[in-house]
């Protein structure tokens, strides 16, 4: 008589168990109390006992998950068939949560759903080619979405509605010359990726379009871990609120990190000498009050000289691939702006052409659409170079981190007192200091230096930057 | 040799020498010297292995394309077999494109993407050798047919052997040849052997000429081994064909020397040297000088240039050939389509 | 220009008489052309106004008919040579894949064999599995020949003309299903250059490759699905040899889900090649593997209740597109 292996309930509040292993397999013959599998909980993992004799038939696959009281295997006696033999290739494909996906740790983003990304048994995600294009594309985590498509395979209807749900977009959107994190991989890829345990919305893909290969899976692999999970609340402190990873938020943390893992990261801080460019602005004030002219803040003014020193040091205008370093044609400036609960990054295109006047008039105009959470993704994309400030804050140096995709980044500190030395004489002056954080990979410390020299060179000349 | 065609002046029942000038035999043995030539040197160039692929050679059958090709001209059409080196020359094709194409190079007839079995001369009127057994028929009477539709006074021939005279093709041309009474002569070259199949053993007659009667054709058997009987023969076809009258098939009992293909092929024994010996015995260009001689008609210092004429013109075109450059391997996809 | 209604079979008719009045080297040779018009109707009235020297009856003999219209063409005449029906290409495969398409090439570029052979093809009629077949994937498959399907009166009128004038060997399939199918046709003639896909419906849901009769099915199973909310954008290649690559796979591209669908053999049919060529170039723009509609791997059925189920149509295409479309 056929006997059902139901997954037993472990605890009050179990909602699920993954097959961690069969420790039987198919066709042995089991005694009472043997064990037949490890199953695993968000709490623990534990052995399952057989509770007859018979010959075993897993019908789930290891790595699947199910809630309690489903059927996972038969004894048999003799050589009886299960009574609905189900065939082995419809083996339920649902999501096994990856390793380090732990409870508190929930993406609860635009497709948030109790299961994570359509995975087949042994976590590999199921997703047309167009979906994965248009995620890599629009810098969607597609782990994340939960696939409609047959057999739980995430199409591209899919990736657009969460697109459509998402708040104010996705922050820092790939530009069209950086590499996007979670790029378009091959099967062979994927299933390199999957061997390794790799997660692949993390990975860069230094391929063409951005596609990963293999070398970016190695390398990730060698990398350093995943971002650490939150500590199970069974040890350690009891959490409090909760805040959760929102489409901005958990995208912010990636690029970050990603950005941190990929590049050799450093900053250089430099003394701008800005007195004559408060001079200046104080006269263009009185001249151009009620003229409606837009008098360009420091911040304009620092857009503009980096737009122009970029055109002299262009390794800090390009982006690193697998093949070298690619010097951009074009000046595209990314200005920072903080909204609420986050950051987003407006790009004023052709910085290098544009006057101070139109500099000034676009980070006014982006500024207020960014706090007004109506930027487009065409204006969040592209950045060649970004420029952040920290001044009003009251932060002097400070290291911003590089852009996925850029090789520099501009911090501009507050403006404070200084002192210049003439012989035995000082004099007061206005001083701020600039942070440059770039990518050693492409750019090394003098040519940073350089570039510094440059900018803060142009600033001190201010009456050069009011020209063109 | 500028044109085919002499002067067709015979018309007796009797092939002799008489009645045919000097110039109709020279012309005739210039045709059969050729082909001896040409087929004696590609296959001493085919079994030293300088040649790809492999040949099938007519040495031995020289007196059926040489008497064939004297009775047409250079607007007649000829489709040939497998085995259409012979053709090729007795109706006119040069020796270098000829030796150039069995290379596989660039200045070969076929510009190196046919060989053997597909070298043509459409400027003379040769419609091509084949590689499928019997295809040429309905393809010859295809031209005959245009020129039929023209009433440009041209004519079709197309050669076959005893082994192809089983094929459906054959049979289907006849018949429609027949019915359609197209202007084309069916020249079956009957060596004995359907590859390595005797003809005892291919089929229950013994002339093939008897089959035309089934479709309503006349028909007749000659000596394979004498180029004016063949002329003879082939002539009175095509007066016929010329003059609206249809199709004729024409057997010539003819043999080869050689094997199937190559020279001594595959080696393995199918014939008795006996047998080969008794119909060299008869060879064509022997008989032909011999008689000629005899009768005072021509002389051997004439023959004897002819030969040299040949040897040196060989020569020339295998060096030709040799030096001719291989194929652009970039251009393999080339004339797949007429544009 | 009038533009007036006739069958599919008249305009065919009428492509051929045009060019013949048009060219002196165009004859039409094959069985029961010329007395009897055709046993389709083909080749009606053209022995009156062309007489017998151009409107050849021959025997029963496809290797001979079609082996005159090698010859005649080698020699710059123009044959149409009809077989009738396009199972019977069997019996004479060697004058049309080893003779016909290959001369060009084997000669080197020194011939031409500017013939055309119309086929009668297509299953639906109880016909039997000998009078049945759609063969197309054997003669596309086969460099040297170029292959037309026409799906309407207009298309079999101007495949026709550029068929008769075009210098190569052409396989004119016509489907004896659609002979009397009617369409807006105009009076003079024009030539469907051979390579250009028609977009006879456009969509954005789902792309439908049909080809030959099927592109009339497809079409009614759009109509249908627009119904139910799906947008279909239909493509008829017309030509499967040359084939319009370039226009199938920019509509995959912008449908990103792709059916395509013919009367012919599932496997090693020409949806076989179509996929191929859609995911070689448009691999990134796929969300579901491309889909072939087409017959089982059987012989055709004589049984009306089996050749329904057997051949594809509006129904199965329909259902083949709400399959592709489906999600949970």
């Amino acid at each position: 008589m056929a006997q059902e292996v139901l997954l037993p309930k472990l605890g009050l509040t179990m909602e699920e168990g993954t097959i961690v292993e069969w420790v039987a397999k198919a066709g042995d013959v089991v005694k009472s109390g043997d064990v037949l599998l490890v199953i695993g909980t968000d709490k623990v993992d534990a052995e399952v006992e057989a509770e007859g004799d018979g010959r075993f038939e897993p019908v789930v696959a290891a790595g699947t998950s199910h809630p309690p009281g489903a059927l996972i295997a038969w004894l048999l006696q003799g050589d009886e068939q299960p009574p609905d033999h189900p065939s082995e290739a419809k083996v339920i494909a649902q999501a096994a949560p990856a390793a380090g996906d732990v409870g508190e740790l929930q993406l609860t983003g635009p497709a948030a759903r109790a299961e994570v990304g359509a995975a087949a048994p042994g976590g590999r995600l199921l997703a047309s080619p167009n979906a994965k294009r248009i995620a890599a594309e629009q810098g969607i985590d597609l782990r994340a979405l939960r696939g409609s498509g047959p057999g739980g395979r995430i199409v591209s209807e899919d990736v657009e509605e969460a697109l459509a749900s998402a708040p104010a977009g996705p922050a820092v959107a790939a530009s069209a010359e950086a590499v996007p994190s979670g790029g378009v991989a091959s099967p062979l890829v994927r299933r390199h990726a999957a061997a390794l345990g790799v997660d692949l919305s993390r990975v860069s893909g230094s391929g063409l379009g951005g596609r990963i290969r293999r070398a970016d899976v190695a390398a990730a692999a060698g990398a350093a871990a995943e971002i650490p999970a939150a500590v199970p609340a069974a040890a350690g402190p009891k959490a409090g609120t909760v805040i959760p990873m929102t489409g901005m938020r958990a995208a912010i943390a990636r690029n970050m990190h990603a950005s941190l893992q990929e590049m050799a990261q450093l900053t250089h801080g430099y003394e701008a000498e800005v007195g004559a460019l408060l001079a200046l602005r104080d006269h263009l004030k009185r001249e151009w009050a009620g003229t409606g002219l837009r008098v360009p803040t420091i911040n304009d003014f620092v857009v503009r000289a980096a737009a122009h020193a970029l055109l002299e040091h262009p390794v800090l205008n390009a982006t690193v691939r697998d093949d070298g370093i690619h010097l951009l044609e074009e000046v595209h400036v990314g200005v920072a702006v903080a909204i609420p609960d986050g950051l987003v990054v407006p790009v004023i295109r052709d910085a290098d052409r544009r006057g101070l006047v139109d500099i000034a008039e676009q980070t006014q105009e982006l500024a207020a659409t960014a706090r007004a959470g109506k930027l487009t993704l065409t204006q969040l994309e592209g950045a060649t170079f970004v420029v952040t400030a920290l001044g009003s804050y009251g932060v002097d140096f400070f290291t911003p981190v590089v852009n996925p995709g850029n090789t520099g980044i501009l911090g501009v500190g507050r403006i404070r007192d200084g002192v210049r030395w003439e012989g035995e004489v000082p004099h007061r002056t206005s001083v701020l200091t600039l942070s440059l954080s770039f990518d050693h990979r492409a750019v090394d410390g003098a040519p940073a230096a350089e570039f510094l020299r440059t900018v803060s060179g142009l600033l001190a000349r201010p009456h050069l930057l009011l020209a063109g | 040799m500028d044109q085919a065609g002499g002067t067709a002046t015979a018309t007796g029942d009797v092939p002799t020498v008489e009645g045919f000038g000097a110039d109709d035999l020279l012309d005739l043995h210039r045709r059969m010297v050729r082909i001896r030539i040409f087929e004696t040197e590609a296959g001493r160039l085919m079994e030293s292995g300088l040649l790809p692929g492999f040949l099938h050679l007519y040495v031995g059958q020289e007196a059926v394309a040489a008497g064939a090709m004297a009775t047409l001209t250079d607007a007649d059409q000829i489709t040939s077999t497998h085995r259409g080196h012979g053709h090729a020359v007795a109706k006119g094709a040069k020796f270098r494109p000829m030796f150039a194409e069995l290379f596989g190079r660039v200045d070969g007839y076929c510009h190196g993407r046919g060989g053997s079995m597909h070298i043509n001369d459409l400027s003379i009127g040769m419609l091509g050798a084949n590689g499928i057994v019997g295809a040429g028929l309905p393809i010859a009477v295809g031209a005959a047919f245009a020129s039929w539709y023209r009433n440009d006074g041209g004519i079709a021939m197309t050669f076959f052997g005893d082994g192809a005279s089983n094929i459906g093709a054959f049979h289907e041309a006849a018949n429609m040849a027949a019915v359609l009474k197209l202007p084309v002569v069916f020249v079956c070259e009957n060596n004995g052997y359907a590859e390595f199949t005797p003809q005892a053993k291919h089929m229950l007659l013994t002339d093939v000429a008897d089959r035309a009667a089934s479709y309503g054709m006349p028909s007749e058997v000659c000596d394979g081994m004498d180029a004016i009987a063949v002329r003879q023969a082939c002539q009175r076809a095509v007066d016929r064909a010329r003059a609206g009258e249809g199709p004729t098939l024409v057997e010539a009992k003819t043999y080869r020397y050689y094997d199937h293909q190559g020279v001594k092929g595959l080696r393995r024994p199918y014939r008795t040297e006996e047998e080969v010996e008794a119909w060299k015995k008869r060879d064509a260009i022997e008989l032909l000088e011999a008689r000629a001689a005899a009768d005072g008609v021509a002389d051997a210092d004439a023959f004897a240039r002819i030969w040299e004429e040949t040897w040196a013109d060989s020569a020339d075109a295998i060096a030709f050939a040799q030096a001719s450059p291989q194929p652009d391997p970039s251009t393999v996809t080339r004339n797949v389509y007429s544009d | 220009m009038a533009v007036r209604e006739l069958t599919y079979v008249k305009a065919y008719n009428e492509a051929l008489q045009q060019v013949m009045r048009e060219d002196e080297n165009v004859f039409v040779v094959g069985e029961d052309v010329a007395g009897y018009g055709g046993v389709f109707r083909m080749y009606d009235g053209l022995l009156e106004e062309f007489g017998d020297r151009r409107m050849i009856d021959t025997p029963i003999s496809e290797m001979a008919i079609v082996g005159l219209g090698v010859g005649a063409a080698s020699r710059g005449l123009r044959p149409v040579v009809d077989i009738m029906f396009m199972d019977f290409l069997a019996v004479c495969l060697d004058q049309v894949v080893n003779q016909a398409a290959k001369m060009k090439f084997m000669f080197g570029g020194e011939v031409r064999v500017p013939m055309v052979v119309t086929v009668a093809s297509g299953a639906g009629l109880s016909a039997g599995a000998q009078h049945s077949q759609s063969l197309e994937a054997w003669l596309a498959h086969t460099p040297g020949l170029k292959v037309a399907m026409p799906s309407s009166a207009y298309d079999a009128k101007g495949l026709m003309v550029t068929a008769v004038r075009d210098d190569n060997p052409v396989i004119m399939m016509l489907n004896k299903k659609l002979l009397g199918a009617k369409g807006d046709v105009p009076e003079e003639p024009y030539a469907i250059p051979f390579g250009e896909a028609a977009t006879l419906r456009e969509g954005t849901d789902v792309t439908v490759v049909a080809l030959g009769r099927m592109a009339v099915e497809a079409v009614a199973a759009a109509e249908q699905l627009a119904g139910e909310g799906i947008s279909v954008e239909v493509i008829d290649p017309r030509t499967v040899q040359p084939l319009d690559t370039e226009t199938i796979v920019a509509s995959a591209r912008k449908t990103n889900r792709i059916v395509v669908v013919h009367e012919a053999v599932t496997f090693g049919g020409l949806g076989a090649e179509i996929s191929a060529q859609i995911q070689e170039t448009a691999f990134d723009y796929l969300d579901a593997p491309v889909m072939r509609v087409g017959a089982p791997f059987s012989p055709v059925p004589f049984s009306p209740v089996l050749e329904n189920t057997y051949v594809p149509d509006r129904a199965t295409i329909a259902d083949g597109c709400r399959r592709i479309l489906k999600r949970s």
